[in-house]
């Protein structure tokens, strides 16, 4: 699994803050980002599974991977 | 892979919030048909109300609301009571096998402001409107009473400036992005896992082993049935993470239909099914149709979007360990209890003087069946143009840049 897990040049970490922030931010964010550039976001809001990965592939961003295994969910997203 | 692997994978994993969504439709269908009541959790923790102040001294025996509700027993003896410790059940099951149990504190003291007032606007605004959006959505929108239309409606205007408020500068986050020269990697709670999935077997077991004590020993039924909905109820809405809330606040925020459309399929599903009960004489729940319903719903949608919750969504949270939840539900109670404070003053004017309106009365069995498809036609179609408009005015900002 550890080797799936993209470099992440960025890292946005939301823990403590209730939905929908996390999902917020994590647009607020992309659109800050250059090409090549990974963000991390990590959320603790468990109910952002239901959000960030639609949220981003809506606004025409790359999710590349998902890390659901602890608590706070880890979600690896790019432009 | 063996199948125990399998078993244990699909505890552990999120489940798809769609089906499961269907699925809760379903089950409260059969819930209602199988014990006569109607899943609900906003009336019982009004009661929880009523129980505190009658333990502070105060007589609550002659407060309308209080009466309506039936303060007969306790948590134990009554329906709606055993069904939420099933819930309960199911929940810290659910949580436990997905490992997603721990302590968070508030991210600031705006959060905290917001869970309580968010939590007392909503708990009052929901039993003003006769219920939450449960009620309303998988009780009396499938069982033709007009008012949870009203209400339900209510609540969607109620979202949207809930919506409006929480944009305000002072309710963004704080945080900010990071930049990271390499990787660090942050320290994640899995050591504990494993312990933790035992325990919510062990947990599951338990609530299983209770409710099927009370059906075949006690030889109350209908208890124990409520019990094992109730687990089914929460283990799905945690599984799932299910959130009423986001479905029409984040329809609105970015655009995202996706728990809405969930929401009306669901609705469709369950009104059919309803309607067949009702037709070989099951007594659907209709309540007034004043104006409380549509003052309800919209302090109930504008109290959901502050606080972060709603009456259900906080239930799961509390467990998971998001102490901001723990206020939204005591902000609920307390909510709840104001509403029933002022209930005998306010409820001629704006509830018990209106009428009562069955949709399968008012337009026939069938014609009733007809219009409620036609609304959950037409609420549909609003959430499909809500969503254009968002991706129209999102296609627009990339356009000028």
């Amino acid at each position: 699994m550890q080797n799936n897990i993209p470099t992440p040049t960025h890292r946005l970490d939301m823990q403590t803050e209730p939905c929908p922030y996390p999902a917020i931010k994590t647009i607020e964010a992309l659109r800050e980002l250059g090409d090549d550039d990974i963000l991390e976001v990590i959320s603790d809001c468990p109910q952002s599974i239901n959000n960030i990965p639609i949220d981003v592939k809506k606004h025409g961003y790359k999710l590349l991977h998902i890390d659901s295994s602890s608590p706070s969910v880890r979600y690896f997203v790019k432009r | 892979m063996s199948i125990t692997h399998e078993l244990k994978k699909m505890l552990i994993s999120f489940w798809k919030p769609t089906p499961a969504v269907i699925a809760l439709g379903v089950l409260s269908v059969y819930y209602f048909g199988i014990t006569g009541t109607y899943w609900a959790v906003t009336g019982e923790f009004t009661r929880w109300g009523g129980h505190i102040l009658e333990s502070l001294g105060v007589d609550i025996s002659d407060w309308g609301y209080f009466n309506i509700m039936g303060m007969k027993g306790n948590s134990l003896t009554r329906v709606d009571g055993v069904m939420i410790i099933g819930m309960f059940g199911g929940i810290i099951a659910a949580t436990l096998w997905g490992n997603k149990l721990k302590f968070r504190l508030p991210a600031s003291r705006i959060r905290i402001y917001q869970a309580l007032i968010g939590g007392i606007i909503a708990g009052f605004g929901a039993r003003l409107g006769m219920g939450c959006n449960l009620a309303s959505l998988f009780t009396g929108i499938p069982q033709f009473s007009a008012h949870a239309w009203f209400f339900t409606i209510a609540m969607i205007v109620g979202v949207y400036f809930g919506v409006k408020f929480t944009q305000l500068k002072l309710f963004r986050s704080k945080i900010q992005m990071q930049k990271i020269s390499c990787d660090v990697p942050q320290v994640m709670q899995k050591d504990s896992a494993k312990g933790f999935f035992t325990f919510g077997t062990i947990v599951f077991s338990l609530i299983i082993v209770w409710a099927l004590y009370l059906i075949f020993f006690v030889g109350s039924t209908k208890l124990g049935i409520a019990m094992l909905f109730g687990s089914a109820f929460g283990l799905i809405i945690a599984k799932a993470q299910i959130c009423f809330t986001s479905a029409f606040r984040d329809l609105f925020i970015t655009g995202r239909s996706q728990m809405s459309r969930a929401i009306v399929i669901a609705m469709a599903v369950s009104t059919i099914g309803i309607f067949s009960y009702i037709m070989i004489g099951v007594a659907p729940k209709i309540m007034w149709a004043g104006p409380n319903t549509i003052i309800g719903g919209a302090l109930f949608g504008f109290g959901i979007v502050v606080a972060g919750g709603c009456e259900c969504g906080w239930m799961y949270r509390a467990v998971e360990g998001q102490t901001h939840f723990w206020i939204v539900g005591i902000g609920n109670v307390i909510g709840a209890t104001l509403l029933a404070f002022v209930w005998d003053d306010i409820a001629p004017i704006v509830a018990t003087s209106w009428p009562k309106i069955n949709l399968l009365e008012s337009f026939g069995a069938y014609g009733g069946l007809l219009f409620n498809y036609l609304l959950l036609f037409l609420l549909f179609l609003l959430i499909l143009k809500i969503e254009k408009n968002y991706s129209n005015k999102l296609k627009a900002e990339n356009y000028a840049k």
